[in-house]
């Protein structure tokens, strides 16, 4: 723990270069991620963007900016911010329309003799009539907009949790049940995910956060999802995180029939009469099934002996379902984490789960992110933004202990002994005289208020 | 890190739970006794205890939940050296920074350890966290809090100045965090400390918008690229439980009510002084089934006022109304229809007026009253943290690369040169 040590740990993990079979996210000029497979040997077609040859990026590092020019791909240095210089430009000499400098036809003709787009741009600012009575941010953004529209260029987007769910909220956030990169950082952090750590995961949001579960365990520990389908479920999100086997193989997934403890497996019952194969392919076919039938076992015998250190739940189905079936599963002082595009389920399961004292203060939240453009002189934060990335419930199981009395205890009890009062009062017909019970007065309401009373419940409040 | 076993062991650092703003850490220590304003525990009887257990004291007066420390409960028990980050922050940059199993990362200054200990939870054994602590006192607890979570074999602690003297490592992090009050001064050191083999990450973490305007300068002339910034927070939202609201239809009504009630009472105080003087005229002749009709008017007279009273308090309380609320309401209606029918034949008998209330409100109770849950955000939160400034540096090979290529400009294309067929 002193200065110098450190230096003795370099990595010996090598680098993660681009590589064929790779799914890959690209920032294209206009500033939209694309996302494609790279295939050795094939050409990428951009569109008005260009196209080049896959093999160009094999090898290179993510997070690189290329022009491409004859197919072929070079690494340019990526973008830098300069001071702009204020001048007595106002903009306000600037007739509008009548603007346009160069004709359709005109760029056209350009794109097609191969001009570069930097070139392009001059001449279109050459003869743009206005261009010199506009201010110098003006200027800037002008030139931004144009390079946006001919530059053929390109970056690679490295495939990291926050960029990979960055591009799916883009792209459809309601595929992600509005899990946004803060929203899951939280899910994840909430949830204490570590690696070595067993996890359980109800994840109908296209798997983003069984790809958070997985890239924080790191092929370490365990992960029991359970999904609403017969056959393991496609979680699309996973393609983008390109996880080597290892990472992925510490997965297992189960689905609400085959979860519950109730449910008999089909696939063993199968196999006791499939004692003579014919053929070899009958063979495999019935050892296939003997594995798939053995792995289901295992897993199964895996979620009912539980001690799960935590659950996260990002579901369209009834919440509170879900953690009472779960629930036992779950280690004590495990944490639970439910996400949902809408407050009012979690409020709902938040109401439900703070009268059960098995679970430790339930509470919700809901994530804030504002992202800022940054350029000297001209911060401020960006003009579109995402309205909400959901909500969520966090609580921890505990073991309860009824016999225990509390603060909490007392007021509640106190509280129900004050809204006994309240009934009695408001109840309290015209020929009762007073102090008479009213018989309506909810008996076990009654019976739990005065098991308190008699409970030595002694608060300091 | 901390303890993984299922029941808590001498030695283990517990987090106890005592409400949501009393949480704190406890270091088990057979002998020791733990005495709160929840109870006294003696340690020697939480050890075999089960992580997560609620535990009655010793007295029967309170009780305590003892949990499996996280970095996220630890960083609400821990004790404040300085200011701390706090979940959302931290959990957004871990996120952005990319900081994941085997990531090696560097941290300045460490300050309490909030950052510290989520960042070594989620690297693990297989990486590595540099940290980097200006002020000697604050290094040295901070040092022997790790210690004794045993993270050693995770976190190196330094006492230095970054700004001054830099990092102990060099082109070894993926990764560095900055909470310095002047971390364009760190800049060009973390350069050094972050590996030059691939794009490497930087976050500086500064409360103040003029602090941001130095940093990104600092990062753009050090070579730094996509900078960009955020600003995070966490609203937690409160959520109560209430009866359907009731509709102005039906104040509207119990109004009514009020107000034909205090006519009728009006009325028949006339009627009661009128007869009183007629009564002392001739009190010997009266008989007890006079007596007992204004015994019954006066009941009803007690009965009007007090329902004016409880009719009042519902209305002014109809937002926070209790759960009983509702078949109140049932219930005052009945008696309402029944009051108006003693009030036109005064003979009725009471006892059936009470058996038939009864009978009319007992479906009603007996079914479960509906709960809509409403939330809304806590009336005071954090406003702000600090601004988060990210920022990415990349390889030093492609940085080369790219500045050769813009030096040398490649021969204009010939398009028709070579002819190679697209494969797809």
């Amino acid at each position: 723990m002193d200065a110098g040590e450190g230096s003795s740990k370099n990595a010996t993990e090598p680098v993660r270069t681009i590589q064929s079979g790779d799914t890959i996210l690209l920032r294209i000029p206009s500033g939209d991620v694309r996302t494609l497979k790279l295939e050795k040997g094939g050409t990428i077609n951009l569109g008005k963007f260009g196209s080049f040859y896959s093999n160009e990026l094999i090898g290179q590092p993510f997070g690189l900016t290329y022009d491409i020019s004859d197919k072929k791909l070079e690494v340019i240095p990526p973008r830098t911010f300069q001071e702009v210089e204020e001048t007595d430009a106002t903009n306000e000499l600037i007739v509008d329309g009548q603007v346009q400098p160069l004709s359709l036809e005109e760029i056209e003709a350009l794109k097609k003799s191969g001009v570069p787009a930097s070139e392009i741009i001059q001449r279109q600012i050459d003869q743009h009539k206005n261009f010199q009575l506009k201010t110098e941010y003006s200027k800037e953004k002008y030139k931004k907009r144009k390079e946006a529209k001919y530059s053929k260029s390109f970056s690679t987007i490295k495939p990291t949790l926050f960029n990979v769910c960055d591009y799916w909220f883009k792209k459809d956030q309601s595929r992600l049940r509005d899990i946004r990169p803060d929203t899951l950082s939280q899910i994840l952090n909430m949830a204490n995910i570590r690696p070595g750590g067993r996890y359980l995961a109800v994840d109908d949001a296209s798997g983003i956060v069984v790809a958070g579960l997985l890239e924080r365990l790191g092929g370490q520990g365990r992960l029991i999802t359970i999904c609403d389908v017969e056959s393991p479920p496609a979680y699309p999100v996973l393609t983008q995180m390109n996880f080597s086997k290892e990472v992925i193989s510490i997965m297992s997934s189960l689905n609400w029939a085959t979860a519950d403890e109730e449910y008999t497996p089909v696939l063993t019952m199968a196999d006791a009469n499939a004692d003579t194969p014919k053929s070899e392919s009958q063979r495999s076919r019935v050892n296939k099934r003997k594995s798939m039938a053995s792995a289901l076992t295992q897993t199964r015998e895996e979620l009912f002996a539980g001690e799960f250190d935590g659950l996260i739940v990002a579901s369209q189905y009834d919440p509170f379902s879900i953690l009472e079936k779960l629930m036992p599963y779950l280690a004590g002082s495990a944490s639970i984490v439910v996400h949902s595009p809408y407050v009012q389920i979690v409020s709902d399961l938040q109401a439900k789960l703070r009268d059960i004292p098995t679970y430790l203060a339930p509470a919700i939240s809901e994530a804030w992110l504002r992202q800022y453009q940054i350029l000297p002189g001209r911060t401020h934060p960006l003009m579109n933004a995402s309205g909400s990335g959901g909500f969520i419930l966090h609580t921890i199981k505990v073991y309860d202990d009824p016999s225990a009395s509390s603060v909490n205890t007392h007021r509640r009890a106190k509280k129900a002994r004050s809204e006994q009062l309240v009934s009695r009062l408001s109840s309290t017909a015209p020929e009762q005289t007073p102090g008479q019970r009213e018989p309506a007065i909810d008996i076990a309401a009654q019976s739990a208020a005065i098991q308190m009373e008699v409970d030595p419940s002694n608060t300091p409040s | 890190m901390w303890s993984t076993a299922r029941e808590i062991a001498e030695g283990d650092l517990v987090i106890v739970w005592m409400t949501r703003d009393l949480v704190q850490p406890l270091a088990i220590s057979s002998g020791k006794e733990l005495n709160t304003r929840f109870g006294v525990y003696r340690h020697a009887e939480l050890i075999g205890v089960p992580y997560g257990s609620k535990i009655g004291s010793r007295n029967g007066k309170g009780f305590i939940h003892l949990l499996r420390p996280t970095p996220e409960l630890w960083t609400l028990a821990l004790p404040h050296r300085t200011q701390i980050l706090y979940l959302a922050d931290i959990a957004f940059i871990t996120s952005w920074l990319d900081i994941k199993p085997g990531s090696h990362v560097i941290e300045a200054g460490t300050g309490s350890g909030s950052f510290s200990h989520s960042t070594a939870r989620t690297v693990g054994p297989t990486g590595h966290l540099w940290s980097y602590e200006f002020h000697e006192a604050r290094a040295n607890k901070a040092r022997e809090e790790f210690s004794s979570h045993g993270m050693d074999e995770i976190v190196t602690l330094t006492h230095r100045n970054v700004c001054k003297e830099g990092f102990t490592v060099v082109d070894t992090v993926d990764s560095v965090f900055l909470d310095l009050p002047a971390p364009w001064d760190a800049v060009e050191h973390a350069k050094k400390a972050l590996r030059k083999d691939r794009a490497t990450r930087i976050c500086c973490f500064s409360p103040c918008m003029e602090q941001v305007q130095r940093t990104i300068i600092a990062l753009n002339d050090a070579g730094f690229t996509e900078i960009t910034m955020y600003e995070t927070l966490i609203r937690p939202h409160q959520v109560d439980v209430t009866p359907p609201l009731p509709t102005v239809s039906t104040i509207g009504n119990q109004l009514k009510e009020m107000e034909a009630r205090r006519e009728a009472k009006r009325l028949r105080q006339i009627a009661n002084s009128r007869s009183r003087g007629d009564k002392r005229k001739r009190e010997e002749t009266e008989d007890s089934a006079e007596d007992q009709s204004a015994e019954k008017r006066h009941a009803d007279e007690v009965d009007g006022s007090g329902k004016r009273v409880r009719t009042e308090v519902s209305v002014t309380q109809e937002l926070d109304a209790t759960l009983t609320e509702q078949p109140t309401t049932a219930r005052r209606a009945n008696a309402v229809t029944t009051t108006s029918d003693a009030g036109a034949g005064p003979g009725t008998d009471g006892q059936n007026l009470t058996a038939h209330v009864v009978k009319e409100e007992t479906p009603e109770s007996g079914l479960p009253p509906s709960k809509p849950s409403v939330s809304k955000a806590f009336p005071e939160v954090r406003g702000h943290t600090s601004y988060l400034t990210f920022a990415i540096l990349l390889p030093a090979s492609a940085i080369a690369e790219a500045s050769t290529n813009m030096e040398s400009p490649t021969t204009e294309p010939t398009p028709e040169a070579e002819v190679t067929p697209a494969t797809s």
